[in-house]
């Protein structure tokens, strides 16, 4: 069985479903990328795995079944989320944003809290800023460093890139690099921007209309032009 | 002018005790619990039944007061505000009819008429020749206290800062691991049992009628109204804004205005600054 298992998941916001019969396969250590245009699913995606939406399916992560557990209970398992818009805490300081993240791993906050500063140098310049005064580059990095804060396994990760300045776009790919790299995290995000996500991701699914349409490497992908075609559409 | 300082501070202070509680749920829930009354009301008879009925200590009168305080809270919680989710108004007027309610039933157990409570602290000292009680001395240093151990406890405590989560982003608080109904129980516990405190104060500044939940309802949905924000120093501010103007209306015009001027005060910032004072735009 995968890291991450999803089994023919359905999800429904009252009666209408926004994913039908999804499924995916999420191995130890990998970074993958869920490609899709607004309105695809894909947030509906990471929220379901967070068990914060009406679904049918099953979910495993590290051969424990999570579907239709608490998402208290999905995050003390290991699972770390970095959502849209990034639901920080606007009148709270960047370090109270950081704490409220350890509150499953209190007894690591002082290691995960460094280990933070070291990913965002940034962050500790400006701890005691309230997070509404920042850019959304800087956000970007509290929303992820957050989670970080829990002592994740698998970071989930939505839209990472969006509204940011290209630069600080590297920025946030090279963060998410190192934390695969250096910290042994599995990462998923979702991105509109699909060649943001063939640079970071090794795999890629395509999300269209919740379906999920195409699956593949970036290599296989490069070569097949029905990603394009998919992403856009046609 | 010294008597309109030292009585403004006295009654502000017992103001910001019966606010704090309502700010409280306020802050997190956005909810205006109109029922809030009620539990200075029953933490007012509490007291009087259990120290002035069955003469037991005072202090273990006040500890039952907020006892029952904190329950009231918890069932109010459990059996209203998490079945009816996410719907303030049918949230709001259920608080409501429960505290006439919950009116009715004292009314049938202590009768109608009101009840003199006697001091939990007996003696006057006089300051600049101004008679005050014990009794409202400790009322304002007690609330003194109380605010401030609240306000550390939400500002250094991991279940404080999971409150002011909650009220800030119930998803992001969530995708932390907190269990935002959880913390809505406690909050709404700390918020009967501090009401239940308040009206052992309150009834004993005035007296103790059915009817007294009334009157710390118009002060709190003042100190919300005109603050804009559940937050505790903005609560003590804002109490001694009303509590403040109460004294100098009092001595000034005359006591029978002392409502009226907080009312209006109300309606004017809802005309001309809807957000309140410290109210602050929602990112």
């Amino acid at each position: 069985m995968s890291y991450l298992e999803i089994k023919s998941l359905s999800s429904f916001y009252g009666k209408a479903e926004a994913l039908s019969n999804v499924s995916l396969s999420v191995e130890k250590g990998e970074i993958i990328a869920i490609v899709g245009a607004n309105g695809a699913g894909k947030s509906t995606l990471l929220d379901s795995i967070m068990g914060m939406v009406k679904q049918k399916g099953t979910i495993s992560f590290d051969d424990k079944t999570i579907s239709g557990k608490s998402t208290s209970h999905i995050v003390k398992q290991g699972i770390g989320y970095a959502p849209e818009r990034f639901s920080l805490f606007p009148y709270m300081s960047v370090k109270d944003n950081l704490l409220v993240g350890a509150f499953t791993a209190r007894e690591k906050t002082k290691d995960n809290l460094a280990q933070v500063y070291s990913l965002f140098p940034r962050l500790a310049e400006r701890e005691t800023q309230e997070t509404a005064t920042q850019s959304g580059g800087e956000r970007q990095m509290v929303s992820l460093g957050r989670a970080l804060m829990s002592s994740p396994k698998l970071l989930l990760v939505d839209e990472p890139t969006i509204g940011l300045a290209p630069k600080v776009c590297n920025e946030i790919a090279v963060s998410l690099r190192r934390m695969r790299d250096d910290f042994g995290l599995t990462v998923v995000i979702t991105e509109q921007n699909a060649n943001f996500a063939m640079t970071l991701a090794e795999r890629i699914y395509v999300l269209e209309a919740g379906k999920m349409q195409i699956e593949g490497t970036v290599e296989e992908l490069k070569s097949d032009n029905r990603l394009i075609e998919a992403y856009f559409g046609t | 002018m010294l008597q309109i300082l030292i009585q403004g501070m006295l009654l502000s202070g017992l103001y910001a005790l019966i606010a704090v509680g309502f700010t409280l749920i306020f802050s997190i829930g956005r909810i205006l619990n109109l029922g809030y009354g009620a539990y200075l009301m029953l933490g007012g008879y509490i007291y009087f039944w259990a120290s002035q009925s069955i003469g037991l200590p005072k202090l273990v009168a006040v500890g039952m007061a907020m006892i029952f305080g904190v329950l009231m809270g918890i069932m109010k919680f459990q059996l209203i505000v998490k079945p009816l989710k996410g719907n303030h108004v049918a949230i709001e007027i259920s608080t409501l009819i429960l505290a006439v309610v919950l009116q009715a039933g004292v009314v049938f157990v202590f009768g109608d008429s009101s009840k003199i409570l006697l001091p939990i602290v007996n003696g006057v000292v006089y300051v600049a020749d101004a008679p005050v009680t014990y009794n409202m001395l400790i009322a304002t240093v007690s609330s003194w206290v109380i605010l401030l151990s609240l306000y550390t406890f939400i500002r250094t405590t991991d279940i404080g800062r999971a409150m002011q989560a909650v009220s800030m982003d119930t998803k992001g608080a969530a995708i932390c691991g907190i269990e935002p109904d959880r913390v809505n129980m406690v909050t709404w516990a700390l918020s009967g049992g501090l009401g239940a405190l308040g009206g052992v104060f309150f009834a004993s500044y005035t007296q103790l009628a059915p009817s007294m939940w009334v009157g710390p309802l118009i002060i709190s949905v003042a100190v919300v109204i005109v603050g804009g924000i559940g937050s505790i120093i903005g609560t003590l501010i804002v109490a001694h804004i009303v509590g403040f103007m109460e004294v100098i209306v009092v001595s000034v015009f005359a006591p029978e205005l002392r409502g009226v001027f907080t009312m209006g005060l109300i309606i004017l910032v809802l005309v001309l600054r809807p957000q309140g004072l410290f109210g602050r735009e929602e990112l």
